[in-house]
């Protein structure tokens, strides 16, 4: 097996649906999907909305903050791009939706259930994700 | 007449390591034997639906699962299909070979699960879309999350975790075809490794090639057949594709709707079950289900299966075989038969005294899909 830094991250395939959420983490926005009709706040995209079933939709950005809705920590390596340990965390954004990302700037075991986080944008590859970090210990976000 | 469809055969494979065997191999034995376990023959089959595991899905993007067995069964059937909702499968293909047998659409219809899982490189430990660019790989990431929800709002705690695989294990034990019999302690789980913490290594199921199948007939036909038919008292099906954006989603189940839904339609409640038939692809699914199917209180799992209440002896045992985290990875087929055997007065060592009623389920994919049956003698 070649070593880890010749092995391709595992980055996202944005769709024709995911791709303005994609789009928007490259220049270090963080948006979720706004229905005009219901007023409904959404992720991942779509072409409706999964609430009302509006096309009505545009693209919102948000604040980066939100909190740990459940984590875990991987202790076995999966993918030799991601070594274990670390933690995968569902975190629900202040303005209500949900999105699968990580907790970093943080030893894996200080991470907890209801802990205040922001986003802090990370390239892997050339490709920005955005990561979570503890509110208190991160740099001020770029708004 | 009302026609009223019944479990008229079984039978399955080793389950192991059998990396000389295919899978398609394994389902055809299979189902050789599920057919005359009830005393009928090929020419009788006239349905078949398949649940076609982990590993297989549709096989080279354009043969659906269905085809390829039929065409290695040599059969025509009137009805067929294939079923992908992972471990929710198998108890919901049996549910649609009793509607269809019902309706009228086939009298004899064939139902198989199998997989070479342990011998093919398989779905297991796959990426789920984008968010495996956070890391979250394989079907133990997405049950962490669920457990540490669990142990966060309610207080459970690993010893009652344990419970649930050192339970498996005694099942096991007296299961001969079992894949892992010895037993487990708890000093044995604690000190067992993370996988995705708050999971250990004996929180998961086994990985198996095998594969499991059920003759679903009419109970006419049934009655001159050779086996005593196997009634299906209820039968139901839930599932919550809206994943994440659902509010509910890693605190209950679809099965918190399937249950309920389940024993109305049968005109039972779980008080009525003598033993259930868990989904248990991780340990905290089956505490998950021991809630929502209302065996116990929201939040009191942890505490319900202390004292070895779903063991061997006590009062409600669940997976007489040892399910998936012991017995082997069976898709959810392997509990069917189970349940079909303790009601027959078949399972041996470990049949369970005046087994009258038994409760099914299947749970699968990112705990989006459900499954429910409900079988009597």
């Amino acid at each position: 097996m070649p070593p880890n830094d010749q092995i391709a991250y595992p980055l996202p395939h944005p769709t024709d649906f995911t791709k303005p959420f994609w789009d928007a983490c490259q220049d270090q926005h963080l948006v979720v999907f706004a229905c005009a009709g219901c007023e409904h706040l959404f992720l991942p995209g779509g072409s409706v909305c999964p609430k009302c079933w509006s096309t009505d939709l545009s693209v919102r950005e948000v604040s980066g903050f939100g909190e740990v809705f459940s984590f875990v920590i991987y202790r076995r390596t999966y993918h030799p791009a991601i070594p274990a340990p670390y933690v995968v965390a569902l975190i629900e954004l202040k303005e209500g939706p949900r999105l699968i990302s990580t907790v970093i700037g943080c030893a894996p075991e200080k991470v907890s259930i209801g802990m205040a986080v922001q986003i802090q944008f990370e390239a892997e590859d050339g490709f920005m994700l955005p990561r979570f970090t503890p509110q208190d210990s991160a740099p001020t976000h770029k708004v | 007449m009302t026609r009223r469809a019944v479990i008229a055969g079984i039978g399955h494979t080793d389950f192991g390591r059998l990396p000389d065997r295919s899978a398609f191999d394994l389902e055809v034995e299979a189902s050789k034997r599920a057919i005359e376990d009830a005393g009928l023959g090929r020419q009788d089959v006239d349905g078949l639906i398949t649940d076609p595991g982990p590993a297989q899905g549709i096989l080279d993007g354009i043969t659906p699962h269905y085809l390829a067995l039929g065409q290695y069964l040599g059969i025509d059937p009137a009805y067929t299909g294939s079923d992908i909702l992972g471990g929710a499968s198998s108890a919901a293909i049996i549910q649609r070979a009793v509607l269809a047998v019902e309706a009228g659409l086939c009298s004899v219809c064939l139902c198989v699960y199998g997989d070479s899982a342990l011998s093919t490189p398989g779905s297991f430990g796959y990426g789920r879309g984008d968010d495996a660019a956070f890391g979250l790989f394989g079907a133990v990431g997405i049950h962490a999350l669920a457990a540490q929800r669990h142990m966060h709002l309610w207080g459970t705690r690993p010893e009652q975790l344990a419970e649930v695989a050192i339970a498996a294990r005694q099942h096991a034990a007296r299961t001969p075809h079992a894949q892992k019999r010895e037993p487990l302690t708890l000093a044995q789980y604690m000190a067992a490794e993370y996988v995705v913490e708050p999971l250990r290594r004996p929180d998961c199921c086994l990985m198996s090639d095998g594969a499991a199948a059920v003759v679903v007939t009419t109970a006419d036909r049934a009655a001159d057949l050779r086996q005593a038919p196997i009634e299906i008292l209820g039968h139901g099906q839930a599932n919550r594709l809206s994943t994440w954006s659902s509010p509910e989603h890693f605190d209950t189940l679809p099965a918190a709707r399937c249950g309920p839904e389940t024993f109305a339609r049968a005109g039972m409640s779980p008080d009525d079950i003598d033993l259930a038939m868990l989904y248990d692809c991780f340990t905290i699914v089956v505490l998950m289900q021991l809630e929502d199917y209302g065996f116990c209180k929201k939040g009191e799992a942890g505490s319900f299966v202390e004292g070895g209440r779903i063991g061997p002896l006590g009062s409600l045992p669940v997976n007489t075989s040892g399910g998936l985290l012991a017995e082997g990875y069976g898709g959810g087929m392997l509990h069917v038969i189970e349940a079909v055997r303790q009601l027959r007065g078949t399972a041996g060592a470990r049949q369970i005294d005046n087994a009258e009623t038994a409760l099914v389920s299947g749970h699968g994919l990112g705990m989006n899909t459900h499954s429910t049956l409900i079988l009597g003698k």
